[in-house]
């Protein structure tokens, strides 16, 4: 059985989420699932698959952000939030907060990241060649990690993609 | 492994080796920092072991490929021993939360260990310079240069209103933090630091000891940042700190050690000497009492009192005396008992060269 992701427990909450062609999984143990909001009171609830940020709405998930799970009650015990869909989602909430640890400044002037620079599909491309890597490493094909690894370096250097 | 970080003398790679230090009677150092989280990925404290990793192997890619005049040493700090580590935390470079953290983190750093990129910390990546003197505008420039080199690889979570998006809400924004550490002890000495607090909350800066958060003044040395990160580009906030508060803060200390040297001298003189000739003698001495001293001697040779020793030896020993330094200097095995001895070593030897 799957371990969950913060302690060695069991998980009995596995959620899969594909946000921008990024997959990321979640495996939760029963107290850490209901610490993130999840409530798991019923032995159906325990594989979601939730799709996208807003498929597959649950009672559970409506009052936590739909991409971390964060609940609004969690932000105030560390006065830190979950993940930037985290803005979104407690935004009314949040307008206070931030007014009133800003000098109530509510927009940004500052630099913005140059929009030609910022190559998301690049950014995209190298996620999925490292864990390619990691995969190749841990099953020690090292000729393809080679490969991999000279695609990788080469997206960094600016060159083309490679498709595989 | 410790020997990665070893490769960098912490010694020789000291900002504080350099002449250059405008403003360096009062201001001892500038420090730039920006706080900066990848797009998909929740924030570290939400982050299980293998998003960690995922985004520190992305970080250390683009680390591995800066260019020749401005490479990073990148250090894995959960393989890190402790006293390396500490090295590393007694250098401003690492906080002492991410020093005790068990997640996959770590930081890439520049030659002189002045810039610096932490992974895995509160945020995804905090770019950092350190520079002496007043150069905090030429660190903000350090930040931005590294900052555009990131971004041309990766996706920065960030929103048109809110601009950059971080862990904690009081770093949204530009993300920056712009501080410097200055040596007030005049103003101590008159009674009169209540005017540089009072400027402080006129201009939404923070006041702090040494050590930043929740840390006491030690050695009359205080750091001073902007507490606001939004509605100011990154511009601003440094010229609120180098411009509007600053020259009228320099101005008041240099005036009160002008008055000081001529209104208590002997005072003065005593204080100075007796520093001096105890840190010469000394065997044994402890970090808060010797920081004090070394603070004393600073003023004095500012005055004109003690000639044969530069401000940049007191700078430097500022950082030199506290323990991981001194057990890199004389041997990763020293037990704490014998550190106190090292240190009045050290600051004999360094204070009668």
């Amino acid at each position: 059985m799957t371990t969950c992701d913060y302690c060695d427990q069991d998980a009995v909450y596995h959620d899969v989420q594909i946000k921008n062609g990024v997959h990321k999984t979640q495996n939760l143990c029963k107290q850490h699932a209901t610490e993130a909001g999840f409530l798991l009171d019923s032995a159906d609830l325990s594989i979601v698959l939730n799709i996208g940020e807003s498929d597959l709405p649950s009672k559970s998930t409506a009052v936590a952000c739909s991409d971390c799970g964060m609940t609004i009650a969690q932000y105030k015990e560390k006065s830190l939030l979950g993940c930037p869909t985290c803005y979104e989602t407690f935004k009314n909430k949040l307008k206070h907060i931030i007014a009133e640890v800003q000098d109530n400044h509510l927009q940004h002037i500052g630099r913005a990241p140059s929009s030609e620079g910022v190559d998301v599909n690049r950014h995209l491309e190298v996620l999925r060649l490292l864990k390619k890597l990691d995969k190749a490493v841990n099953q020690e094909e090292y000729e393809q990690a080679a490969t991999l690894r000279d695609q990788i370096r080469e997206l960094h250097d600016g060159g083309e993609l490679h498709e595989n | 492994m410790a020997a990665s970080y070893m490769k960098i003398d912490p010694i020789k790679n000291c900002p504080f080796n350099r002449d250059d230090s405008p403003f360096g009677d009062v201001v001892l150092s500038s420090r730039a920092r920006l706080a900066r989280n990848l797009d998909g990925f929740p924030f570290v404290h939400r982050s299980s072991s293998s998003d960690c990793k995922e985004v520190s192997s992305l970080i250390k890619q683009i680390c591995d490929h800066q260019p020749d005049d401005a490479t990073l040493e990148w250090v894995n700090l959960d393989e890190l021993d402790a006293q390396s580590t500490e090295l590393f935390v007694e250098r401003h470079l690492v906080s002492s939360d991410l020093a005790n953290a068990t997640h996959p983190r770590a930081i890439a750093v520049g030659p002189e260990l002045s810039r610096s990129v932490m992974v895995n910390e509160e945020d995804h990546i905090r770019i950092q310079s350190i520079r002496p003197g007043l150069q905090l505008d030429e660190a903000r420039k350090d930040v931005e240069a590294l900052d555009i080199r990131i971004e041309e690889v990766i996706a920065y979570a960030f929103d048109e209103q809110l601009g950059f998006l971080t862990a904690c809400p009081t770093n949204v924004g530009t993300g920056a933090r712009f501080s410097v550490m200055l040596h007030l002890p005049a103003l101590r000495i008159i009674k009169d630091l209540q005017r540089v607090r009072n400027a402080c909350e006129g201009m939404s800066l923070a006041i702090r000891g040494y050590q930043g958060e929740g840390s006491k003044a030690i050695a009359d040395l205080y750091q001073v940042s902007n507490q606001v990160t939004l509605g100011y580009t990154e511009e601003q906030l440094c010229s609120i700190i180098a411009n509007d508060f600053l020259p009228p803060v320099i101005e008041w200390e240099r005036e009160a050690r002008k008055s000081v040297a001529s209104n208590q001298y002997s005072k003065l003189e005593d204080q100075t000497h007796r520093s001096f000739g105890l840190l010469k003698s000394a065997r044994m001495i402890k970090l808060h009492e010797a920081m004090q001293c070394l603070g004393n001697i600073r003023l004095g040779i500012c005055l004109g009192l003690i000639d044969s020793i530069e401000i940049k030896t007191i700078n430097k020993l500022f950082i030199e005396i506290h323990p991981a330094h001194l057990r890199h200097l004389y041997g990763i095995d020293t037990p704490d008992a014998e550190i106190c001895s090292l240190r009045s070593d050290l600051l004999r030897e360094k204070l009668t060269e």
